[in-house]
Order: C-alpha cells, then structure tokens, then sequence
C-alpha cells in the first residue's frame, strides 16, 4: 500500500478544496455581506455596510416566528411519521420483498415524481368541483371536508408530504433491516424471543444510527419545505403556510427586502447546525 | 466500420433536423405571459409574423413562456441581473415603474393611437414615454346563470324567499333585479339565495365563487366593490387611505358570504383556474372573474354545463356607481437586448391594425379603438363589452402604477385574506395594511 506525506495528501486536496472555496464559499461571503448591507435589486453590486440591523429586523419580524413555527412543526412531524410508517413498511414488507423484488420499483415511485408537481397535482385531486377525492366523498357521505381550507390545510399539507417521502425513510430502514446478520436473530430464536422482543431490543438499536439519519435527512427536508406547500396553499389565508423557505423567497422577490431575506437564511443556516451537531452526538452516543 | 459510419451520419441528420431550424430563427425572442388565452393569441400571431415573405431569418420571432406562478419575481431577477436571455419582456400597467429602469421606450409610430386609442396606450406608459404595446386589457365581468335568474324573477315563492334572506342575513328589503342593474347588495341576496346553505332548495350548491386565496391578483378582483363605496389606495395628498368604511364594507361582505357558505368552503386557495372550474361545473350561481375567461365559459365545447346559460354584465353598482379594476399587459423592449432592432420591428407590427386584428380572432383581449373592435364583434362579442365597460368604469387606484405596486397588492392579499380567514380582526388586518402601504408608498 503506498504511503501518501502530508505534503502529497495537500497537493492532492488542493483542487477539491478550491473547487469548494469557489463555488461554496464564495456564494457564502457574498450572502454574508449582503446580510450586513442596505441592498436592492438596483444595488445588488454596489451593497453598503450597514451593520446587523438587518439580522434584528428578522428577529423582531412575528411573521419570521411564525414561519419557524411553521416549519418546526411540519419538519418534526412529518419526519416523525415517515420513520415511523417506514419503519412498519420495511419490517412487514421484508419477507414479501424477498420473494417480489420488482414491487420495490412501484414503492418508490413517489419519489420520482418532483415536489412542485405533487403540488399542482393535489390541488386537481383535491379541488371541490374537478378533483376525485372530493366527488367520492360527496358521492358517499353527501358531503365533502374544504381540504385546502384554514383547518386543514396544514393537515392535508402533512398528508401530502408524508405520502410522498415515507418510501425514502421504508428504503433506508428495508437496507438496514435486511443487512442485520441472520445469526443474531437465530440466536435471539435460539434463546425464546419473540419477534416483537427481538425487534424493541436487537433490531432497533442495530438500525438506530440509521433511524436517526433517516430522522434527521427527513426533519431537514421537511423544515425548509417550499415546493408542494408553495403549489398548493401559495403562503396561505393570512401567511398561514408560511414555511421558513417562502417566508425568505417572499421577503427577497416580492418584499425586495434583500438583506432581511439573506439574514434570515444566514439563521436558517445557523440553527440547521445546531440541530447537526445535536444528532451527530445523539448518533454518536448510540455508537459508544 | 460502415454500419458505424451509417450511424453516425443518421445521428448528424437527426440532430441537424431537430437543432437547426431552432437556431436559424431565434433571433428576437420574446417573454410573454404564460398560460390562458394570451399564451394562444400570441403563438398564432408569432407564427403570422414569421410566415411573412419580408421578415429576414435574422429577424424571426421564438417565445419564451416562464410559469405563471412567481412570474413577475423571476422576471425582476433576469431584469436586475442584466439578462440578455430575451429581446422582448412582458409588461403590465402595475409592474411598469418595476421594470422601466431595466427597459427601453419604443416608438409605436402614428397609428398605434388609431387602432388603441391614446387612452389605452396610456396603460404601458411610463413618466410619459411609452414602454411597451398594450396586447391585452384585462377588467373584470360578473359571469351568472342566465337560466337561473330568470327562473326566479318568475318564481313568486321564490321571490318571497329571497326577500326573507336578505332581510336576514344583509338587514334589506330586497327583490330579485336584473343582473345588469344589480347594486352589490342585490348581487349579495341573490348568491346567499342561490347557496345551500342559506337556501335548501337551491338548484345549485353555491351562489358565487369568491378568489379568495392570498394572492395578489385576486385583490384586483376584490377591490372593485371596495372602489364602488369610494375607496382608493391614497387620497389627493398621498395619504394611505385603506382603513376607510368603503374597504371594511367590501371586506365585510366578502367574509359574511364566506361565512355563510356562499362560496366554496376552499375558496381561500381558489384563483383563476380554480373559479373557472367552479362556476364551469355548473354548481355556482355567479362568478366575478377575469374577462380573459369568457372565451373558455360561453365555450359549448370548453365547458359544456354551463356555456349557454351563462351571461355577462359589468361588476354591480356601489353608492359610487359602477367600478372594473382596469390593467393592461403589453409588450415591451429590453434594454439588454441582443437584437433590438429586430425587436422593435416585431413590436411596431404588432401594434399595426392587423396584428391587432389577428391577435384578437386568435383568443387575445386588446384594447381595441371602436372602428377597429367593430370589425371582431362578430367573432368576439365580449370585445366590445371589454372596451364598453373599460371606458366606462374603469379605473385605476392612486398608486398602483408606482414601483412598488405590485408590493402593496402582495400586502393588501395577506392581511385581507388573514381577516376573510378569521385568523384577525378587520381593524387589525386594515392597520397593518395601513402601516404597511405606508412605508411601501413612500419608498
């Protein structure tokens, strides 16, 4: 096996750090200065430093608040139930896999299909006069609820999201679960467990670094939401499906308050490492 | 070898084929408004343009559709950063003071005033200097159920129903009218007559379609009944005036007919399409919408439930009289645009009488002056109801042609639709569109 010096080892990561520097960091300064600047579409060149004025006018901003709200909520919960779904899905679906591999390709299709366009699609599904799902119900029950309504919206908007993304969580936890060695639940057999048994006490802390990166990949998603909301509510009545993304894609194009937007992601970027960080020593301890 | 060599020249002819004729003719490439009857009128009308014996390859005109969602946000970015990418933008009447600084005025030529008339080419001018051809005007019609109305001016117990509702849920002795004199109020009694909910034994489920949802265009809608109680954005000395009783009568009624069940219980998200789809179901009443759906709704083959049953009549009337949110959309020059003259060549045609002509017979709303809309009145009726209700009752809110218009429409939509919403009150939701206009406006 050759040995690499630490000069080569440099010399080798030069481009790849360069190629990071440029095409990462310097978008990052930029968004940097324009967070401490007086700046417009007019000046976007020509910004002038004026402090954090624009990081407090985020904080002090209740729509900001609401649009974190916002996000945490949907970000925890759908995450939360597509691990959870997921995980049902990949441990009763396992055996049936084994015999059928080629229905893994239809489970996946939601996937395919991009955010935007699950969006426009829901809102043709869901529209009371032209969608199907609001015909059956009427055709059965003689009444049908208002989906995109006030109430519901954040309901069906969960829906939505957790329909589409739960087969990423079902295909990590199905690789997790069929690659733990077959002796250890013999063994677990051997010794009279049961299948509930050995899956609270040997499969889940086997697949927990998975579960908590599925959770984390998930939570990400889920919290910088913009596409399938953006399609079907728009920001909706009042701001009241503001996610963090619209709430910052509002404040640049239509607010043309480019600071404050730059700002807000500037924190948007911030908190996401925080909960990074979090995980990683959550995932950490897991593996001590 | 030679099967390779025979596959490789198939492959050349293919892309040749597929690549060329594309390239020999972009050369003014024009952004136009997506979707709806203003996409179909100007692909016919390109198309017209570069089948002419005179117009040099180097001239040909290619579009460029972007989505309609975030339209206008997309277009400031390309426009801020410089963007070459088109010769020929849109442009509309409330985003002109946004995008003049990034565009060229154009001189339409002495006609251009024949066939629009000076008041319409008013639309796409700017500080005084014209910015774009005003290709559609677009107002508002109130669309209604011919076959119903009529029914119930002969109904006598159905006559005495809807004096009942109205005088329980709007506190007035009323009586079925004719839509064509109907004030806001007897428009109010007949959609809470025509609703379920109200009305048990309602032919339909609903009495109208309300675009409720938070976007800005749907307040160009709503504002009409507003404007008809007097309202407007500023008074004479740029105070913001949007707190007064005419909004909170327009707003107030939008909600009591919300909460009634007048309108679609997701009428919050509902838009263009989606009232379309309502009101073309045949399960509403009445619908205030864009006058660019006319063509689709009195279309037998387009929606055949309620096409032949379906009349149109200018917004109904406040104590101010009658009132249509008037804009235009046009067609102007880039200042960063690769081919201007080819441009302005394309642009000086388009506001030619024939241009115009063809751009209406192919599904367009221009504005057109009398004499010329004379000669499409036939083909489209709805023309000259565009240019009669236009002249009469249009109107522009002091402001809205200001660079930040189209910032005040985004404001007005969410606190209008938190307050129809419940989710604030009216005196909240109008302060803060108060403050907010204000710090907008004088920017």
């Amino acid at each position: 096996m050759a040995i690499v010096n630490r000069a080569e080892g440099r010399a080798y990561l030069t481009p790849l750090v360069g190629f990071l520097l440029f095409f990462l960091g310097f978008p990052a300064a930029v968004n940097l200065i324009y967070s401490i600047s007086t700046v417009s579409f007019e000046t976007l060149r020509s910004p002038s430093l004026s402090g954090f004025g624009n990081y407090a006018a985020v904080l002090a901003d209740r729509e900001f608040w609401g649009a974190v709200s916002f996000s945490m909520r949907f970000g925890v919960l759908t995450a939360l139930a597509e691990c959870l779904i997921g995980l049902f899905l990949a441990v009763f679906l396992t055996p049936l896999l084994a015999k059928r591999s080629y229905l893994m390709a239809p489970l996946m299709l939601p996937l395919m299909v991009a955010p935007a366009m699950i969006g426009l699609m829901y809102r043709l599904v869901l529209h009371e006069f032209a969608g199907p799902v609001p015909y059956y119900l009427f055709e059965w029950f003689g009444d049908s609820p208002a989906f995109l309504d006030v109430d519901n919206a954040f309901r069906t908007l969960l829906v939505v999201e957790i329909l589409q993304w739960t087969p990423f969580a079902f295909l990590l936890f199905y690789m997790a679960y069929v690659s733990i060695p077959l002796e250890v639940r013999e063994a677990a057999s051997l010794d009279g467990a049961s299948a509930l048994k050995a899956l609270w006490w040997i499969e889940l802390p086997l697949m927990l670094p998975t579960l908590v990166i599925a959770f984390f990949i998930r939570f990400i998603d889920g919290f910088r939401v913009f596409d399938n909301v953006y399609a079907l509510t728009g920001s909706g009545a009042g701001g009241s499906t503001t996610s963090l993304s619209i709430y910052i894609y509002q404040a640049f194009f239509k607010g043309g308050a480019i600071g404050k937007a730059v700002a807000a992601s500037v924190v948007l970027f911030l908190a996401s490492l925080v909960v990074l960080y979090g995980l990683n020593w959550i995932t950490g301890r897991g593996r001590r | 070898m030679k099967l390779n060599r025979t596959s490789f020249s198939a492959v050349a002819v293919l892309l040749a084929s597929v690549a060329l004729p594309g390239i020999s003719h972009a050369t003014v490439t024009v952004l136009g408004w997506p979707g709806g009857s203003e996409e179909t009128a100007l692909r016919a009308t390109v198309e017209a343009y570069n089948a002419q014996s005179g117009i040099a390859d180097a001239d040909k005109v290619e579009l460029l559709f972007f989505n309609r969602d975030g339209f206008f946000d997309k277009l400031q970015a390309d426009m801020a950063a410089g963007s070459d990418a088109f010769d020929v933008n849109l442009v509309a009447t409330y985003s002109i003071g946004r995008y003049a600084p990034y565009m060229e005025p154009v001189d339409l030529g002495a006609d251009a005033g024949k066939v629009f008339g000076e008041s319409v080419l008013k639309t796409m001018q700017f500080d005084g200097k014209q910015f774009g051809v005003p290709t559609d005007l677009s107002l508002h019609f109130m669309y209604y159920r011919k076959d119903l109305v009529d029914a119930l001016m002969q109904d006598d117990a159905g006559k005495k129903k809807y004096a009942e509702i109205a005088k329980e849920h709007l506190g007035k002795d009323l009586q079925p009218k004719d839509p064509d004199s109907w004030t806001w109020d007897d428009w109010a009694a007949t959609t809470l007559y025509f609703s379920k909910q109200v009305n048990s034994e309602s032919p339909v489920r609903y009495g109208t379609v309300l675009q409720m949802k938070n976007l800005l265009f749907n307040v160009m809608v709503f504002q009409s009944l507003p404007r008809s109680y007097g309202a407007d954005w500023t008074d004479k000395d740029g105070n913001v005036t949007v707190d007064s009783d005419a909004y909170k009568t327009g707003l107030e009624l939008y909600k009591k007919l919300y909460d009634a069940g007048a309108s679609p219980k997701d009428s919050l998200s509902y838009e263009y399409a989606e009232t379309n789809a309502a009101y073309g179901s045949g399960q509403a009443a009445t619908a205030l919408q864009w006058n660019a759906a006319a063509a689709d709704l009195t279309n037998a083959e387009k929606t055949p439930a309620v096409a032949a049953v379906t009349g149109i009549v200018a917004p109904p009337a406040g104590p101010n009289g009658r009132a249509d949110h008037i804009h235009g959309l046009g067609l102007g020059l880039n200042k960063n645009a690769k081919n201007k003259e080819g441009a302005v060549k394309f642009l000086k045609w388009l506001a030619t009488e024939d241009a115009a002509l063809l751009y209406a017979r192919s599904g367009g709303s221009p504005a057109l002056a009398p004499n010329v809309a004379a000669k499409v009145s036939k083909e489209r009726p709805d023309l000259v109801k565009l240019g009669e209700f236009a002249s009469q009752y249009g109107y522009v809110m002091n402001g809205a042609t200001s660079a930040n218009a189209l910032s005040v429409y985004e404001l007005q939509a969410k606190e209008f639709t938190g307050y129809w919403a419940g989710q604030q009150s009216l005196e909240d939701a109008l302060a803060r569109t108060k403050t907010g206009m204000q710090d907008l406006l004088k920017k």
